[in-house]
């Protein structure tokens, strides 16, 4: 836990989009105040492909995704539109991206509808930036 | 020049369901299990990813997972008097191949039978009385009942995330669940998946005919899953590649995903893929077996695997095989209706009305291989049989689990079958049609049988398994009343056209798509006479043999027949542990 808390101060570095639907979150009634905790909950959603700790599976590892550019894992076999998009996952990239991954980057191989819950991709993303 | 390599403790044939489930309650007590299989390997291959992955045509139409029938397939005839030829084609069942076997492929639909299913014989005796049976109804009981099983139902399912709602919770029976359901300890340990329009349209026509609709236990998982090994299922995205497919999403329960990465942390576990097994060393006198015989498929070379404990845990009639190649149990003569071997070979009897709608959109492409609405209402003897001249029954489904566009081609009856009028049929109703479908049980008969072909050999120079098989009177009855059963839902649709109603008929045909849960041969009981293992799945003939797989059910139920398997592996797991610490006849 100690670890966690120490690493929180990267929330910092997100934009303020992030920070206001982080905002919003305080005041519902059911999450927690942290959503670092809450993103670590949520992540299960991505966990059964996604792994944290630099091994790719279906999908490629997510530790250090933040700032990373899309696409340049060696060893994973990304889609042509995930090579070629140019993206940097920024937080509001990654927001967008999660929000309809078709959407965002047609044609891009993770079979994942998406989550339309905003606080829900805002918390996935703290607990990702919290993830080196 | 045969190599002959270090023994093992326990050695399971087949890298499938039931292995898995069996050495996963071994690992932690240490015991040292080898499994062989036959198969590569696909854990983490491109092949099972997309795009790769929705390729229908290599994985629904050419089985690229499944067993390569150019080097190994059956003969079928459907009378001890006729001589059996080799299946060129096969579509009735879809045997697995590579690690994981058989439920990488499968749908999803996990089903408890029904309470009285493992004692189906005493159950119908007290119900309809001992002359209500005819003689040449096989059905027999399992030698253990459900409750002893329910816990490993639990687990199993557990372990596996199914998603389902509860008709019956100690006794307790649960509204928008199935009231036929066997008493459950405990809710599915997920809700279940969506409920599509198909659904819907016979949850109204169900409600008009006063019979109960519920949704389909599934293991397809309806949300994110941990389960109690910590392994992890995604969320179904509703894809409609289940069945024929390795899951894209990692959302389908499947052994090559919860239960083969888990094994492989342990130290005393090993898989060894491509590996052919070609017979088991029997010492008759000593009613013990010795080893496996097997060709490495990488190597060429032929070697001996000696065993403390063997455990057959192959395909269906591989299972059969392997104990007549061995001389291991006296083989079924359907003449005499003597010895066990081969004995109680059954399948399903299936069936479907079709219904075409203007006005609902069903969107086939939107489904899994378990998003189906049922109605339990007359499966098996859920219903009152007397003076009805069959027993069994099935249930009745919105078959919905695909629009894969080779094989979801929904057209009216009279439509040609190619050309401009055909193609215009399916632009007008692909999302507007949908089957009204029975899945229906299949009880023993004495000229059902498995043995070994006299004549054709397959790619090892070893026989064929000759299935002798038909749809004997039973079931054509049975079909005839539940496919009309289906037909006055089909009508109570208010559909705009309703299909022909067709009962399953004979002949059997490997080249039809029937279910796929070809079950028997190495039947289990309390009887040496009319069984090939014992409750404990023990060899009557080899104390450290035992055998699990369909091929261990007495008869077909209309129900699928992955979840009792799974409570029986878990079980044989336990069974094992008990036996390797004091061997003795369990």
């Amino acid at each position: 836990m100690s670890k966690m808390h120490h690493r929180r101060p990267a929330l910092l570095g997100l934009s303020t989009g992030l920070l206001i639907s982080i905002g919003a979150n305080v005041f519902s009634i059911t999450a927690s105040a942290d959503p670092v905790s809450n993103g670590k909950q949520a992540f299960s959603l991505c966990a059964a492909c996604h792994r944290l700790d630099g091994k790719s599976g279906v999908g490629p590892y997510l530790n250090g995704v933040i700032g990373r550019k899309a696409g340049e894992l060696e060893g994973f076999r990304y889609s042509r539109p995930m090579k070629s998009s140019g993206v940097v996952w920024t937080a509001e990239a990654l927001d967008k991206y999660l929000q309809n991954p078709q959407t965002a980057m047609p044609g891009n191989r993770m079979p994942f509808s998406g989550l339309p819950d905003a606080d829900k991709r805002a918390d996935i993303i703290a607990y990702l930036a919290t993830m080196k | 020049m045969t190599k002959r390599l270090p023994k093992r403790t326990v050695v399971m044939i087949g890298g499938g369901f039931t292995s898995a489930l069996a050495a996963r309650q071994l690992m932690p007590q240490g015991v040292d299990v080898l499994v062989l299989e036959r198969g590569i390997d696909r854990t983490h291959s491109a092949a099972n990813e997309i795009p790769s992955q929705r390729d229908e045509l290599r994985w629904a139409i050419r089985h690229e997972n499944a067993q390569n029938i150019a080097s190994e397939t059956y003969t079928l005839r459907h009378n001890s008097n006729e001589t059996a030829l080799p299946a060129r084609s096969l579509e009735a069942f879809i045997p697995g191949d590579g690690v994981g076997g058989a439920a990488n492929h499968w749908n999803g639909q996990s089903w408890r039978w029904a309470e009285y299913d493992p004692i189906l014989r005493t159950h119908l005796e007290n119900r309809y009385g001992r002359k209500a049976i005819p003689a040449e109804l096989k059905v027999q009981d399992w030698g253990v009942t459900y409750a002893e099983l329910e816990r490993y139902h639990d687990l199993w399912e557990k372990l596996f995330g199914i998603s389902g709602r509860a008709g019956n919770i100690k006794g307790e029976i649960r509204a928008g669940g199935n009231p036929f359901e066997a008493p459950r300890q405990n809710e599915y340990p997920q809700p279940p998946l969506e409920t599509l329009e198909a659904g819907l349209i016979l949850e109204d026509a169900a409600k008009k005919l006063g019979a109960h609709a519920f949704p389909m236990p599934a293991g397809n998982s309806s949300g994110a899953y941990t389960n109690p090994d910590g392994m992890q299922l995604g969320q179904c995205q509703y894809c409609g590649h289940c069945e024929r497919f390795f899951c894209e999403a990692n959302a389908k329960a499947s052994p090559y995903v919860l239960l083969y990465p888990w094994l492989r942390r342990y130290r005393n576990f090993e898989v060894r893929a491509q590996t052919h097994v070609t017979g088991i060393d029997y010492d008759k006198r000593g009613r013990h077996v010795t080893g496996v015989r097997y060709i490495d498929l990488v190597t060429g070379e032929d070697c001996i695997q000696p065993a403390e404990v063997i455990v057959l845990g192959a395909f269906t009639m591989t299972n059969t095989k392997l104990l007549l190649i061995g001389g291991i149990g006296a083989p079924y003569d359907a003449r005499t209706r003597r010895g066990v071997v081969g004995r109680n070979f059954c399948h399903q009897a299936n069936s479907g009305v079709s219904v075409f709608f203007k006005d609902r959109w069903i969107n086939p492409f939107l489904a899994t291989g378990s998003t189906q609405t049922v109605i339990d209402d007359w499966n098996n003897d859920n219903f009152d049989h007397s003076g009805l001249g069959f027993h069994g029954g099935g249930y009745i489904y919105s078959n919905v689990t695909n629009g894969r566009p080779i094989s979801t081609r929904p057209v009216p009856p009279g439509t040609p079958r190619w050309g401009t009028a055909w193609k215009q049929a399916t632009a007008d109703w692909y999302a507007h049609a949908f089957s009204i479908s029975t899945h229906g049980s299949f009880y023993a008969h004495p000229e059902n049988y498995l043995s070994l072909d006299p004549t054709y050999r397959d790619a090892f120079g070893q026989p064929l398994v000759r299935m002798t098989i038909d749809f004997r009177d039973n079931e054509l009855r049975m079909s005839r009343f539940l496919t009309e059963k289906a037909a006055e839902m089909a009508r109570a649709t208010g559909a705009k056209i309703v299909g022909p109603t067709t009962p399953r008929t004979g002949p059997y045909d490997v080249r039809v798509y029937q279910s796929t849960h070809v079950t028997g041969g190495t039947v289990m009981g309390a009887d040496p006479k009319t069984s090939v293992v014992s409750p404990h799945l023990q060899h009557w003939d080899a104390e450290n043999l035992f055998v699990v797989g369909a091929s261990i059910y007495p008869q077909n139920s209309g129900y699928n027949p992955t979840g009792p398997l799974g409570a029986l592996a878990l079980r044989l797991g336990d069974d094992l542990a008990s036996y390797i610490s004091r061997p003795r006849h369990l």
